[in-house]
């Protein structure tokens, strides 16, 4: 598109050349993603909870007493029996605890970020690594690292969580890092080296070859960017396996976590009023329904990625 | 376009009573988010019985997209906006998808551009041709058995293969594999699209010459698409040469390749060396193909012609006729200029 | 073909003893050892607590212990449970697992089956209104959260409409006069089903060939014909009432664990089927006249099913999780359950045996992909 942009002075380093170059592809890109539509809706659920973590400290530093609004500690001296259903003080009601409903929703949704970053970072981290490692090397590292992926995708995560729950206490780091593991030595490092395979094969990795750069140098340097993409877009799907094994385990009471949507559910549980559904629908839904979404939204991002960067799910 | 309509019949009709299939001014458009594709833009021709044309162009020309038309196999974004296609002087063009099912492979079967990818990994080749009669003619599983038989022996292929997968099957098996299959319900028309691009010279060689043979037995009217002038001029009796969507140039084989009209087919006669014929500088025409969804003004040909001149930049080139054929172009080559 | 398999099987039980690997190893990483949780008890004396030590193996050198755990491993010796003490863990996995392989293969094969026949028809209608219903509305039942979804399907159609029981794989009241165990009941029901497939499966397979009303006049009599011999057997053996009890129970799980698992297969068909359509063997089939139907369902989809079986094996460890999920919000007393409960119990023998079981299922059901794609795929087929 923007041909004027070709001769550039040659000490420009290598990066800006592709900041350049992908802010151009993006531009392209965001056109197909709205186009796509449902990546939007996701888009918009995700900013949305963005925007609830990032007002929790807000409000409790300015309106919101720290005795009654703590997400864990507080308690609602005003209710007269807890739970307390929707009030104008307590806009989704009060726990069983007497804790208020709004205050852990919004609390909880800043650690679910925080874990589903550091899964994703973890998991990209590890799969781009393996992904080029196995397409340049090929052989024997290829072999072990595959037969290490078959190994790793056949592992039924949740158990695995589960039985590690048994016999080591996980908190949200662990958390992270085993499933950033599974996901990065597994499908998403598959999915990688197939890309990287591609990328292996330019003249210009022949070149820079040639040209004596070793190993780590051509991966990091040349390999590695390709694959960001990609990556990218394998990210978000890691993100909703970390929100939902959390939401899950937490809801079995297998975490050593303070606060989460999946403990929120299991409070409810623990005193009994899990099948009240209409009677303390303020007790089950919100958390859930957080859960869904949010687990959706990234999982329909990932979607809409996924059309835009595959040309065969391009529309004619 | 309405004026050359007339001249592709009183041309190509010329040696049989009828023609088997004529198509009259067809335009077919894509439309695409970057804007209308004018893959087809007012094209006429007839093919009588028996007779081979061969359409011949550049890569992006628009011959596929005239090949698919034919059968009105396209796209959900392609549109045909006027013209007849006029088979044994019915026109097909309205009929619904339910009746134009029956005349598929029926009456026009075709080989497809990749032979090799138009056979189904996952089924037996047999199986895929019996499929093709299952659906046109009522018969018995062993009268169509018998049938795939007779059509390996048409093709030279060992009748063993019969039950055998594609994969099993090397670029030349298939090749003819699809010719079978195209030729099993007696179709009036084949199209071969490109047929023998994927092969080795020897094996293109062959087989162009079977297909010869098997038209000569069975009398039936062909249609070669190809970018090769060389098989092109193998293969048929007549040769439209497109560019751009539209027909530059149509006539019969000998003439137009004893004598092109337009600077066009001049370049692409030229582009591929002789081995019967005189001795002549080779030439390699410059630049590609224009963008069909902003093609250029008048002549189409205009931007790469060395002959081009004002009107050619502005208006609509007029017929040219010289002995058996004709060409649209404003300043016409050889010896008639 | 043969060796294609031989080669599939030999990477399957490299994995297998990779994972007990390490399973043995998890376990071996905690500080102290096993026996902690119960020798560590300041109120046992030391002889005590020497003597659980030997007990328990740990005194002996790590190689030795890792031999053992592969020997007990292959044998099924997982030791004895803490929480149902003195029951053994491999008595116990031999109790739940028909229960949990009843519950997750009628599921599997349902989801798949359903994925598969929806993603087909969303794909032909491309655009629109179709489009984004079924997109949005699989990926939510695909990443809704499990245990609230289950627990909406029990209120909805257990409490609010009364449709089907509540919990527990059946009801007590009317087993205690039954004559036989509900175990055993489990056993007959899965040989019927079992045998039930086989003969549909060859029908099916023996009328391949055929087409026209004929042959789909034979496979619907198959169909009927098994279901019938199948509940006339029960009838005459009398416990027929018994197996409609499981039967029952069983409906509310299925349809959960198949609500959530099937819009995975669903959306990956429509994508499979999209990139299918564009080969020009689907040109060539359109071509040659077939109809439409037979377009889509003898070209594209069966092409598209390749791509869909494989990562199916992919998903099997998903659909095992949800297994695992669904049986402990609907207390299905499965292998899921018994997982979560020993690991919330701390039952260490009882969780690694139920994970090790749970894994050795995985790759089995690998396996039965493997020849399942071999049979579906010529090309791997010579």
């Amino acid at each position: 598109m923007d041909v004027q942009r070709a001769p550039r002075s040659v000490d420009h380093s290598l990066w800006r050349t592709r900041l350049g170059l992908a802010a151009d592809r993006l531009r392209e890109n965001w056109a197909a993603f709205v186009r796509a539509r449902v990546g939007v809706i996701g888009l918009a659920v995700i900013i949305f909870y963005a925007l609830l973590a990032a007002a929790h400290p807000v409000l409790m530093s300015t309106v919101w007493d720290e005795s009654i609004y703590d997400p864990v500690v507080g308690y609602s001296f005003d209710e007269t029996r807890q739970p307390a259903p929707p009030s104008l003080r307590h806009p989704l009601g009060t726990d069983p605890l007497g804790r208020d409903i709004l205050s852990q929703l919004m609390f909880s949704a800043r650690s679910e970020f925080m874990l589903g970053l550091l899964a994703a970072v973890v998991t990209v981290c590890i799969g781009t690594m393996v992904g080029a490692a196995a397409a340049y090397f090929g052989g024997i590292v290829d072999t072990i690292l595959m037969r290490l992926a078959d190994i790793m995708i056949m592992m039924p995560g949740i158990s695995v969580l589960i039985v590690l729950s048994a016999l080591i206490g996980v908190e949200h780091l662990e958390l992270g890092l085993i499933i950033g593991v599974l996901s990065g030595f597994g499908g998403t490092g598959v999915v990688l080296k197939s890309q990287a395979l591609s990328v292996v094969v330019k003249p210009y990795i022949q070149a820079a070859r040639v040209a004596g750069g070793g190993p780590l140098h051509i991966i990091l340097v040349h390999v590695v960017p390709n694959l960001l993409p990609l990556s990218f877009l394998y990210m978000m799907f890691t993100v909703t396996s970390a929100i939902f094994s959390e939401a899950v385990l937490s809801f079995l009471g297998l975490l050593d976590i303070r606060m989460s949507w999946g403990l929120m559910i299991h409070t409810t549980e623990s005193a009994g009023y899990l099948t009240q559904v209409t009677e303390a629908w303020w007790l089950i839904f919100p958390a859930s329904l957080s859960i869904t979404l949010l687990c959706s939204s990234f999982y329909l991002v990932g979607r809409s990625l996924d059309e835009v960067v595959n040309p065969r799910l391009r529309r004619a | 376009m309405s004026e050359r309509s007339g001249d592709a019949e009183a041309l190509g009709g010329g040696r049989s009573p009828g023609p088997v299939l004529a198509v009259e001014g067809l335009t077919m458009h894509y439309s695409t988010r970057a804007g209308v594709v004018r893959a087809v833009d007012g094209v006429s021709f007839s093919v009588g019985k028996g007779q081979a044309l061969g359409l011949v162009g550049e890569s992006g020309c628009g011959k596929s997209s005239l090949a698919l038309t034919l059968l009105k196999l396209l796209p959900e974004n392609a549109q045909i906006l006027s013209g007849r296609i006029l088979l044994d002087g019915m026109d097909i063009v309205p009929l619904p998808e339910e009746r134009m099912r029956e005349y598929r492979w029926s009456r026009i079967a075709m080989v497809f551009q990749a032979a090799m990818n138009s056979l189904n990994p996952v089924y037996r080749v047999g199986e895929q041709i019996i499929e093709a009669l299952e659906v046109h003619v009522e018969s018995a599983r062993e009268e169509s058995l018998r049938r795939v038989r007779e059509l390996y022996d048409l093709v030279n292929l060992d009748p063993s293969l019969i039950m055998r997968y594609p994969h099993e099957y090397s670029g030349g098996m298939k090749q003819r594999a699809v010719i079978a299959m195209a030729l099993a319900c007696e179709p009036d028309v084949v199209i071969a699209d490109e047929p023998t691009t994927a092969l080795d010279v020897i094996v293109q060689d062959h087989i162009l010459r079977e297909m010869k043979n098997v038209r000569a037995e069975l009398g039936m009217s062909m249609i070669y698409v190809s970018h090769d002038m060389a098989v092109i001029a193998e293969v048929s009796d007549m040769v439209g040469v497109m560019y751009a969507g539209r027909l530059v140039e149509l006539g019969s084989t000998v003439d137009v390749f004893r004598d092109p009209i337009h600077p066009y087919t001049r370049a692409l006669t030229s582009a591929f060396p002789s081995v019967t014929g005189e001795k002549h500088e080779l030439t390699v025409l410059p630049g590609e193909p224009p963008n069909m969804i902003d093609p250029p003004s008048g002549c189409r040909f205009h931007p790469r012609c060395p002959y081009a001149t004002d009107p050619c930049r502005s208006e609509t080139p007029p017929i040219v006729r010289r002995g058996g054929h004709w060409a649209a172009c404003w300043n016409p080559t050889g010896e008639g200029a | 073909m043969v060796g294609y398999l031989l080669n599939r099987t030999f990477q399957i039980l490299l994995t297998l003893f990779v994972f007990m690997s390490i399973v043995f190893f998890i376990v071996n990483a905690q500080p102290g050892d096993v026996s902690n949780v119960y020798a560590l008890n300041p109120d046992l004396p030391p002889e005590t607590r020497e003597r659980l030590r030997d007990l328990f193996g740990v005194n002996e050198p790590l190689w030795k212990q890792y031999l053992v755990h592969v020997r007990n491993t292959l044998t099924g010796n997982f030791g004895v449970s803490f929480s149902n003490y003195p029951r053994s863990v491999a008595d116990i996995v031999m109790e739940r697992l028909p229960r949990t392989l009843a519950l997750f293969m009628t599921a599997t094969v349902l989801s798949f089956y359903l994925g598969f026949a929806l993603g087909k028809i969303i794909a032909w209608r491309r655009g629109g209104w179709t489009e984004y219903t079924s997109t949005i509305g699989g990926v939510t039942l695909y990443t809704v959260f499990t245990p609230w979804f289950g627990l909406m399907m029990i209120w909805l159609l257990g409490f609010k409409a009364g449709w089907l029981p509540i919990g527990k794989f059946l009801d007590p009241e009317l087993w205690r006069d039954a004559p036989t165990d509900a175990n055993a009941v489990f056993g007959m029901m899965i040989a019927t089903a079992v045998a039930a497939s086989v003969i549909v499966f060859a029908v099916f397979a023996l009328t391949k060939k055929r087409r026209g009303s004929g042959a789909a006049l034979i496979r619907i009599g198959s169909l009927a014909g098994s279901l019938l011999v199948a509940v006339g057997i029960w009838l005459v053996a009398g416990t027929g009432y018994l197996a409609w009890d499981i039967i029952r129970h069983m409906v509310l799980p299925v349809v959960t664990l198949t609500l959530i698992s099937f819009a995975g297969t669903m959306l990956l068909t429509r994508s499979s089927m999209l990139e299918t359509m564009r080969e020009d063997y689907v040109v060539a089939a359109r071509a040659k006249g077939l109809p439409e139907k037979d377009v889509r369902d003898r070209h594209v989809a069966r092409n598209a099913l390749l791509p869909v079986v494989t990562s199916f094996m992919f998903s099997l460890a998903f659909a095992v999780d949800g297994g695992v999920i669904i049986e402990s919000i609907f207390s299905w007393p499965g292998m899921g359950q018994t997982l979560v409960s020993a690991a919330v119990a701390e039952d260490l023998p009882l969780a690694v045996g139920a994970f090790v079981f749970v894994g050795s299922f995985i790759l089995l059901a690998h396996l039965a992909a493997d020849v399942l794609y071999v049979y579906l795929d010529p090309r791997i087929r010579y």
